[in-house]
């Protein structure tokens, strides 16, 4: 009803003000889509080194591969089962993490290795040997993960680092996984590594592929209830899901909690600023009220301006925290007690929430600004 | 008091009375007023007396504390604060001593703010728009920002806003006040020419003797009561 | 008339408009102290290590167990006065009343001499070492499973299959205040002597070591490592306080995000000082002018604006650092550290954060108010004069 070039002109005269704000509400929208990139980013990480069919057996009681063990023997009797496909079939691996000192000198933190058997490698098709080549089975070869290349003193291409005394192991190429934790891993052979540990006798984990997703309740039946062993079935899915979500919980929570926290303050500061304008504009709010336009007729357009001033600053933090993608940093996956590198993802649906969000801050710090500026008297216009 | 058969506004027995603190303050006592149709009123009185607390009352801006209020046939003291508004935007013209314009809407857009309360195209807005401004002699500069105009200019662009919704009384308080005498003067014979040739009823409130004088009648307010 | 008063009066001329600016910068003082909190409680296990201990582990990864007979030749080592060891068990509680607590098996005539500042009543540790199967917990621990001195307690492992039942022998209290009250302790010969345990007999942990001078901690971790060297299962000893860091290791990142993420909240308040202090020098050029006028000189004018922002945000930083006291100190830190034992076992609001914080809010204000204040001082009296806004 009353015009929108009214308030949209109105904003653009307090130059300053109308910046400032938007820049406070800008730095608002910035914490919180990094929070929520941050949370896709982890769950890219972690969660997505699924496929439907194939399932992941560690010994029951373990919530990690890290602390599995199961022994060799019983490789054979998981793949017997019909649900299994013998073209793809089961592998066992070990799993270990290691102290490595950091490249830039910051201390050290937790490595994830992994030893893999021949085939361990074609296992996962979305691996892809990105520079060098794969390692020769049998051999002190290792591939190491994309995120954490060079991060380690030794753990990077044509380097070697020495997993205990006497045994080096020599990276001979780096490896990419569509973004899944695999790219913070270290790939090495299952028995080389096995012998150096002293644990010949048993692997972490084992995967197996089955021939449809639709059968993982018949072999996990089957596997759960043998006898012979005690074991957890899981689809990988799920595993990974459980991983992510200590880990991605603590940090997606922290940073919602401080951009929550924070927008209180750009809520104020849009208050202040919109409780400035009705009072700087009052007499023209009389003048409108005078002419016939109705309280709600006010309400309503003022509120249309807070809004729009905490969009533009949404649109601007938005468009600024997109930057953030080029960002990585290390987190430590609390399951495995490795260190995983996260990269902030930023999606479509990040951006919409981000100006929703940004939207309602302008809608409830505007509120009691636009209901004052309703209740402006029509006999403000008679003051001189 | 008899009701004249062409009376635009009636009132009888107004009190008003306003608060500072717990101490009342007796602005309006026991007033009866009648303008016939037609008329160009002037209302004069010194600084206090309560003119323009009158004025608001005949233009639905304020209520009496007592009375009855009856303008262009409606009984104002018995419509709510929503259906005075939709009133005031049909049937009042506003001119105010400070102008009032929007200082970041165009003269055009100024003057049309009124019909964006009516069902027009914006075709037929536009139409009244330039045909309000053509009256007060400015369509040369309807593209301009007030603060592009001078004082005088800018109250000829709140007397067209207030013609332009056709209104059956337009009601100016102190529209002199904050201008130079030439420009006074060019103002006071628009609306000689509101009155005479668009046979608009003006209520005006001054204390300009000069500016009185245009008018066809003269009433004194003193301490509440007409004279 | 000063400068003072006008200042004070001038901040409630739009009431509201003051109210809502100091209620920012309370809210921004009180969101930097609780990052600056969390951080500084993240550290505290570190910034109140034991200066008198060290920490040996297996070289490779603290995953990797090492032979017991290291301990005795740990002891031999001069500067070694006292050694003990443990061994991580993995503990889950089976009914899930706690999401994780460090649950480990240690030696029960060494642990308790060499960590003091978890104390133990004496007969409660007699008690533990004629009890096979007990186990002493911590006094948040036992609240939380809901078992005293006396009681019988199942609980489940990472690590080892199945049920494992211990009798409770003893309830330690903390000494310290960044004490773990969440552990639970039972005797390592337990833990090897356990069929379930076969695949890791006789091998331990880590080993923590007291020494009797502290300045040569560097030089006894040296010479314990080149002990061992020459073995296949080498070590490396480090400070308490340098062990417990590496465990904070992988966090170094967001701990260096949450200090930028606090700068960030002063920031935004400092726009919000400057916006309020901004609109309201623009409604008052007219009287600024009317007072230059009267003869009063521009750095008079600069005073008042400046003034008047640093009371707003002063009045503000107290209210905020009161309330971060009350708050944070005696509701969320008391909650935090019930709750969040294992992570945050100490978690109070350090001076020095509330210093910073009330400190920052009045440099801030001066900042926020400099522009608007030297603008207005600046401008001609004549255009001030002119500007009715």
């Amino acid at each position: 009803m009353v015009p929108v070039q009214y308030n949209l002109r109105s904003l653009f005269v307090r130059k300053v003000t109308t910046f400032a704000t938007a820049f406070g509400i800008a730095l608002v929208v910035f914490v919180f889509a990094a929070a929520l990139m941050l949370g896709e980013g982890i769950n890219r990480a972690l969660a997505t080194a699924g496929r439907p069919d194939n399932v992941i057996i560690m010994r029951k009681g373990s919530d990690a591969e890290l602390a599995s063990a199961i022994q060799n023997d019983y490789i054979g009797l998981f793949r017997g089962p019909s649900q299994v496909s013998q073209a793809a079939g089961v592998i066992g691996e070990i799993v270990i993490v290691i102290t490595a000192e950091r490249s830039d000198g910051s201390g050290v933190s937790n490595v994830l290795v992994r030893g893999t058997p021949p085939d361990g490698i074609a296992f996962r098709p979305e691996i892809k040997i990105t520079s060098g080549r794969a390692p020769k089975p049998g051999t002190n070869e290792v591939i190491v993960g994309k995120a954490i290349a060079g991060r380690f003193k030794g753990i990077a291409m044509n380097d070697g680092f020495e997993l205990r005394r006497n045994r080096p192991l020599q990276v001979v190429g780096e490896f990419s996984s569509d973004g899944s934790s695999y790219e913070s891993e270290v790939w090495g052979d299952l028995d080389v590594i096995r012998r150096s540990l002293g644990r010949e006798a048993v692997v972490s984990s084992v995967r197996a592929r089955l021939n449809s997703p639709a059968d993982f309740d018949a072999y996990r039946s089957l596997i759960e209830n043998d006898k012979r062993f005690s074991m957890k079935v899981q689809r990988e899915a799920d595993y990974y899901e459980k991983q992510s979500q200590q880990t991605s919980g603590f940090l997606k929570g922290m940073g919602l909690a401080v951009a929550i926290l924070f927008s209180l303050a750009a809520m104020l500061g849009a208050a202040i600023t919109m409780n400035g304008a009705v009072a700087h504009r009052s007499r023209e709010i009389g003048t409108l009220r005078a002419l016939g336009f109705s309280r709600f007729s006010i309400l309503t357009s003022f509120l249309f301006e807070a809004i729009t001033l905490s969009v533009i600053g949404g649109i601007v933090g938005t468009v600024f925290v997109m930057l953030l993608s080029l960002v990585s940093f290390p987190v430590m996956n609390f399951q495995t007690f490795s260190e995983i590198v996260i990269s902030f993802h930023a999606t479509p649906a990040v951006f919409v929430k981000s100006l929703i969000f940004s939207g309602v801050m302008g809608l409830i710090g505007g509120l009691f600004p636009a209901i004052r500026a309703s209740r402006v008297s029509p006999i403000e216009a008679m003051r001189a | 008091m008899t009701e004249a058969a062409d009376s635009i506004v009636t009132l009888s027995g107004i009190d008003k009375t306003f608060y500072r603190g717990k101490e009342p303050i007796h602005v309006l006592e026991k007033l009866d007023l009648d303008v016939p149709s037609g008329s160009f009123e002037a209302l004069m009185g010194p600084s206090g007396s309560g003119k323009s607390t009158l004025l608001n009352i005949i233009a639905g801006l304020d209520r009496p504390t007592a009375g009855s209020v009856k303008v262009a046939g409606s009984d104002l003291t018995k419509m709510s604060d929503a259906q005075l508004a939709k009133w005031r935007s049909q049937t009042i013209g506003f001119v105010f001593q400070s102008f009032n314009l929007i200082p970041v809407l165009t003269a055009a857009q100024n003057v049309e703010l009124p019909l964006l309360l009516t069902n027009l195209s914006s075709a037929a807005r536009k139409k009244h728009v330039e045909t309000a401004l053509r009256v007060v002699g400015l369509e040369d500069r309807m593209d301009h920002y007030p603060r592009q105009l001078s004082g005088g200019q800018e109250q000829r662009v709140a007397i067209a806003r207030a013609i332009v919704n056709d209104p059956k009384i337009i009601v100016a308080d102190e529209p002199t006040g904050d201008l130079d005498r030439k420009s006074a003067s060019d103002v006071l014979t628009l609306m000689d020419k509101l009155n005479k040739e668009l046979k608009k009823t003006i209520f005006m409130v001054t204390h300009d003797p000069a500016a009185a004088e245009h008018a066809t009648v003269q009433r004194k307010l003193d301490k509440g009561a007409l004279q | 008339m000063n400068l003072a008063t006008y200042a004070r009066r001038n901040m409630f001329r739009r009431r509201g408009r003051t109210i809502l600016t100091i209620i920012a910068v309370v809210v921004a003082v009180l969101i930097f102290s609780l990052i600056r909190t969390a951080v500084a409680a993240w550290n505290a296990g570190a910034d109140e290590a034991a200066t008198d201990r060290i920490a040996t582990r297996h070289k490779i990864s603290i995953t990797m167990q090492l032979p017991k007979h290291y301990v005795q030749e740990l002891r031999d080592t001069p500067g070694v006065t006292a050694a003990t060891w443990a061994n991580w068990f993995g503990a889950k509680d089976p009914k899930e009343r706690i999401p994780f607590f460090a649950g480990f098996a240690a030696d029960q005539n060494t642990w308790f001499d060499v960590m003091p500042e978890m104390s133990v009543p004496p007969e409660q540790l007699a008690d533990w070492k004629s009890t096979p199967n007990g186990a002493i917990l911590g006094d948040l621990l036992a609240k939380t499973l809901e078992v005293q001195v006396g009681s019988k307690l199942v609980l489940t492992s990472d690590i080892y299959p199945g049920d494992w039942e211990f009798k409770v022998v003893g309830i330690y209290t903390p000494l310290r205040k960044t004490v773990d009250r969440n552990s639970m302790i039972f005797r390592w010969d337990y833990l090897d002597n356990d069929p379930r345990a076969a695949f890791s007999k006789d091998q331990i942990g880590w080993m923590v070591s007291r020494i009797a001078d502290s300045s040569q901690s560097a030089e006894i971790s040296r010479r314990i490592d080149a002990k061992f060297d020459e073995k296949d299962d080498q070590t490396v000893t480090m400070s308490e306080r340098a062990f417990q860091l590496s465990f904070l290791g992988a966090f170094t990142a967001v701990l260096k995000a949450f200090d930028y993420v606090s700068l960030a909240i002063l920031l935004i308040m400092t726009l919000i000082l400057a916006n309020t202090i901004a609109m309201s020098v623009r409604e008052r050029t007219h009287e600024y002018g009317v007072l230059r006028a009267i003869g009063f000189p521009p750095g008079h004018i600069l005073g008042f604006i400046l003034g008047e922002s640093i009371l707003v945000a002063l009045v503000g930083g107290l209210i905020g650092v009161g309330l971060v006291f009350l708050l944070i100190n005696n509701v969320l830190g008391p909650a935090m550290e019930e709750n969040m034992s294992g992570f945050f076992p100490y978690f109070r609001a350090p001076t020095s954060v509330m210093v910073t914080a009330l400190a920052a809010s009045v440099v801030l204000g001066a900042v926020a108010g400099a522009i608007p204040a030297v603008l207005a001082s600046r401008l001609k009296v004549t255009d001030a004069l002119r500007r009715l806004d």
